[in-house]
C-alpha cells in the first residue's frame, strides 16, 4: 500500500448540543483507510463510534455538530463541501451498510426500485441499465432474482442484509461503511454474511470501515482495527498484533469479554463498571476508573502515546513484553 | 381479496341492521308523534288527530311498527315521508344526499391536502417563526366556535364584500325558466367531476406505476387539459350559467369547511412525519445522496401519509355530523337540514331513514378506505 490513503481523517471533533450541555461524542480522531483495507472500528456502545461514521458522510442529526477536523477522501475535504457537492459524493464514492438494517429499507417501496433509485441518483457512477445492474448486484450477494419485486417485508432478516448489501455496491463506491452490519442476525447467518462481505471487498478491492461492538466480528473481517473509548482512539494497529498482543487494558478487557472460537476455556472476564458519563468524563485517562492497573498518574494526566511497530496506544501502564503472551 | 370484500360486505349487513334497530327505537322513543303539529288548532275536528295515527299506523304498538319497518327495508321501501307527504323518504334522500357528500366530500379532499402539504413543510422546517404561525393559526381556526364562524365568513365574504350568494342552494331568479331541474343538472355536474376524476386518477396510476418518463408534466398536463375540456363543455351548453349559480353557492360552505377542518390533517400529518423521520430508511435516504425534497416526499411522507389516510375515516364520520350546523348556517338544503327539520317535525320515517342513509354512506366510506390502504401500504393484504 503506497501513495496517500483512500481517507484521511484528522483530528475530527463532533459534539452533540443536549439539555445537559454540550457533549463530546468524538474527540480529535485521526485514522487512515488505504485502498483495498477494512479497517475495523470497535467500542462499546456509546463510545462515538456511529457519530464518527456519521460524521464522514455528514449525515448526523441536527443537534450534532463537527467542531473541527478534516475528512479527506482521495484529497478533497468533504466538510468543506457544500451540501450539493456532498451528495454527489454520498453512495457514489461511500456507501454505507446501516445499523439496524431491518429498518434501512423504505417499507412501501419494492427492494429493486430502492437500489435502483440510488442508481438514477448517480447515473455516471454505472453505464449499465440499472434494471440489469440490480440483477448483477443480486447475483452477487447470492440472492434470488425473483426476490427483486418484492416488497421489504417479504424478505427475511438475512435476505434484507444482503439487499441492503446489495444496495450499497450498486455504485460501486471507493468506501463502504458499515455499522453494526450483521447485529441482528443470528450469529450463523451472521458468520456466512460476513465472510460473504469479506470475499466481495477483497475480489472488488474496495475499503471497508467496519464498526461494531462485537470483537469478535471486527477479528474476522479486519486487516487494521481502532479501539475506541469516549470519543478517542484509545489503541491501534494491525489486526493480528493487537489481537495477539493488545496494549491498552480497555482493548484487553473487551477481548477477554468474549469466549475464543478455538482456544482453551476460560471464565469470560467482564468489565467491571460502565461506559464513563459523557457529560462528566473522567480526569486524567478517561478509562482510569475502571482500569485495573491504574495509579495515581492516570487520574491526573492524559496518557502518553506507547507505540510498539504500527501499533499504538494511550496509556500510562502499558503491559511488558514478558508481562503478557 | 375477493373473500375480503364479500366478509365484510355481510359485516356491513350487519352493522346496518344493528344501526336500523338502534336508530328507530331511539328516534320513536321521542314523545308525541306527526299528529301533535294538529293537536292545538282549534279549526280541525277532534278525529282528525286519531285519523291520522291510524293512516300512518301510529296507533300500532312499537315492536308491530318495527316488524313493519324492517319488512319495507329488507324490501327495498324506506316508506313515505309525513312532512313531505306523499313523496317518499327515497325520493327525499336521493334529492339531498349528493348535496351534502358534493360538499363534504370537496370540502374533506381540500383540507386533507391542505393539511397534508402544510404538515409536511413545517414538520421539515422546524422551529421556525413559520411553524409557529401556522401551528397557531391552524388550531386557533380547528378549535373555533363553528356556527359563530360560518356567520363571520358569510358576514365577510357574502354581506360585506358581496363576492359570494348568502346561504341557499341556487338563485330562485335565475331559475325561474331553467329548462330543467335543478336537482337533474347537480347530479349530472357531480357525474361529470366523478367521471373526469376517474380518468385523471387513472392516468396518474398509470405513469406513476409504469414510470413513464416526464410524468410529473403528463400528470399535470391531463389535470390541465381535463379541466379545460370540462369547463369547455359546461359553458358551451345552456345551462352553463345556472351550473355555475350552484357552484357559486358551494364556495363559501366549502371554503369554511375547508379553514376549520385542515388543522386536524395537518398536525397528524406533522407528528406522523416527526416519526417517521427517526426511522433507518429515511437516514439511508439521505445516504444514497437524494436530493432533500425527495427525501421528503418520496419517503417521509409517504410513509408518515398512512396513519393520516386513517383518520380521514374517522373525519368523513364526522363529516356528516358536521352538516347539521354547516347547513343550517348556510341554508344548504342537504341531510343536515333534512334531519333536523324531520326531528322537529316528528316525521320519523325520514329522520329514520336520513340516519339509515347516513350509516350506510359512513360504512361505504370506511370500505372504501379499506381497499384504498392495500395500495397505500404493501405490508396490508386482506
Amino acid at each position: 500500500m503506497s501513495g496517500a490513503p483512500l481517507l484521511a481523517v484528522t483530528d475530527l471533533t463532533v459534539d452533540y448540543h443536549t439539555r445537559a450541555g454540550e457533549v463530546r461524542a468524538v474527540d480529535g480522531v485521526s485514522f487512515t483507510v488505504e485502498t483495498g483495507q477494512a479497517l475495523g472500528l470497535v467500542g462499546e456502545s456509546g463510545c462515538g463510534k456511529s457519530s464518527l461514521a456519521l460524521a464522514l458522510l455528514r449525515l448526523l442529526p441536527e443537534s450534532a455538530q463537527i467542531r473541527q477536523g478534516q475528512v479527506l477522501l482521495e484529497g478533497v475535504d468533504l466538510l468543506a463541501l457544500s451540501a450539493n457537492d456532498m451528495r454527489a459524493y454520498r453512495w457514489n464514492r461511500i456507501a454505507m451498510v446501516f445499523q439496524s438494517a431491518m429498518n434501512a429499507l423504505d417499507p412501501v417501496y419494492r427492494v429493486g426500485d430502492q437500489i435502483i433509485e440510488a442508481l438514477e441518483q448517480h447515473p455516471s457512477a454505472v453505464s449499465q441499465d440499472p434494471a440489469e445492474r440490480v440483477r448483477e448486484l443480486y447475483d452477487l450477494v447470492n440472492l434470488n432474482h425473483n426476490s427483486i419485486d418484492r416488497y421489504p417485508h417479504e424478505y427475511s432478516g438475512g435476505m434484507k442484509q444482503r439487499a441492503i448489501i446489495a444496495m450499497a455496491l450498486a455504485c460501486r463506491p471507493d468506501l463502504i461503511i458499515a455499522d453494526e452490519p450483521t447485529t441482528a442476525l443470528d450469529v450463523i447467518v451472521q458468520d456466512r454474511i460476513l465472510r460473504e462481505l469479506g470475499n466481495i471487498r477483497r475480489e472488488l478491492n474496495m475499503s471497508m470501515l467496519y464498526v461494531s461492538h462485537d470483537m469478535a466480528v471486527i477479528a474476522e473481517v479486519s486487516d487494521v482495527v481502532a479501539v475506541m473509548y469516549a470519543g478517542k482512539i484509545v489503541e491501534y494497529g494491525d489486526a493480528a498484533a493487537v489481537f495477539k498482543r493488545p496494549i491498552h487494558p480497555y482493548t484487553r478487557a473487551l477481548m477477554s469479554s468474549f469466549p475464543s472460537v478455538t482456544g482453551e476455556k476460560h471464565d469470560l472476564a467482564t468489565l467491571s463498571g460502565e461506559p464513563p458519563n459523557p457529560l462528566d468524563l473522567p480526569s486524567g485517562c478517561h478509562f482510569h476508573p475502571r482500569c485495573p492497573f491504574a495509579t495515581d498518574v492516570c487520574k491526573e494526566q492524559a496518557p502518553p502515546t506507547v507505540r510498539r511497530g504500527t501499533q499504538w496506544a494511550d496509556c500510562w501502564n502499558p503491559p511488558g513484553d514478558e508481562a503478557d503472551g | 381479496m375477493a373473500a375480503y370484500l364479500l366478509k365484510r360486505t355481510v359485516q356491513i349487513l350487519l352493522t346496518l341492521f344493528a344501526f336500523i334497530c338502534i336508530v328507530f327505537f331511539l328516534v320513536n322513543a321521542q314523545p308525541g308523534d306527526i299528529s301533535n303539529v294538529y293537536a292545538l288548532n282549534p279549526e280541525l275536528p277532534p278525529d282528525a288527530k286519531q285519523r291520522m295515527q291510524e293512516q300512518f299506523g301510529l296507533n300500532q304498538p312499537l315492536w308491530q311498527q318495527f316488524l313493519v319497518y324492517v319488512k319495507n327495508v329488507l324490501t327495498g321501501s324506506f316508506g313515505l315521508s309525513f312532512s313531505h307527504y306523499p313523496r317518499s323518504v327515497a325520493d327525499v334522500i336521493g334529492e339531498r344526499l349528493p348535496r351534502t357528500v358534493a360538499l363534504f366530500f370537496t370540502a374533506t379532499v381540500f383540507s386533507f391536502y391542505m393539511g397534508f402539504v402544510l404538515g409536511k413543510i413545517i414538520a421539515w422546517k422546524r422551529g421556525g417563526w413559520t411553524e409557529y404561525a401556522t401551528t397557531l393559526g391552524g388550531v386557533t381556526l380547528y378549535t373555533v366556535f363553528t356556527p359563530w364562524f360560518a356567520l363571520m365568513m358569510i358576514w365577510l365574504f357574502a354581506f360585506k364584500a358581496g363576492w359570494f350568494p348568502i346561504g341557499k342552494f341556487l338563485d330562485p331568479v335565475l331559475w325561474r325558466d331553467a329548462p330543467l331541474n335543478a336537482n337533474t343538472l347537480f347530479n349530472r355536474m357531480m357525474l361529470t367531476v366523478f367521471v373526469v376524476s376517474v380518468i385523471v386518477f387513472a392516468i396518474f396510476l398509470v405513469t406513476t406505476r409504469r414510470r413513464v418518463a416526464g410524468a410529473r408534466y403528463i400528470q399535470i398536463g391531463s389535470l390541465a387539459a381535463a379541466a379545460a375540456v370540462t369547463v369547455g363543455i359546461w359553458w358551451s351548453t345552456d345551462v352553463g350559467h345556472l351550473a355555475w349559480d350552484l357552484i357559486e353557492h358551494m364556495i363559501l360552505p366549502v371554503l369554511t369547511l375547508t379553514i376549520i377542518s385542515f388543522a386536524g390533517t395537518m398536525l397528524l400529518t406533522r407528528n406522523s412525519m416527526l416519526e417517521t423521520m427517526r426511522e433507518d430508511f429515511v437516514l439511508a435516504a439521505r445516504a444514497k445522496g437524494l436530493p432533500e425534497k425527495a427525501v421528503r416526499d418520496r419517503h417521509v411522507a409517504r410513509n408518515a401519509l398512512l396513519p393520516v389516510v386513517t383518520s380521514l375515516v374517522f373525519s368523513l364520520a364526522f363529516a356528516v355530523d358536521g352538516s347539521v350546523i354547516i347547513e343550517s348556517v348556510f341554508s344548504w338544503p342537504g341531510m343536515g337540514q333534512t334531519l333536523v327539520s324531520a326531528a322537529l317535525a316528528e316525521d320519523l320515517p325520514l329522520a329514520v331513514g336520513a340516519f339509515v342513509f347516513v350509516g350506510i354512506f359512513v360504512l361505504l366510506a370506511h370500505l372504501a378506505v379499506d381497499v384504498l390502504y392495500v395500495y397505500l401500504d404493501p405490508r396490508i393484504r386482506y
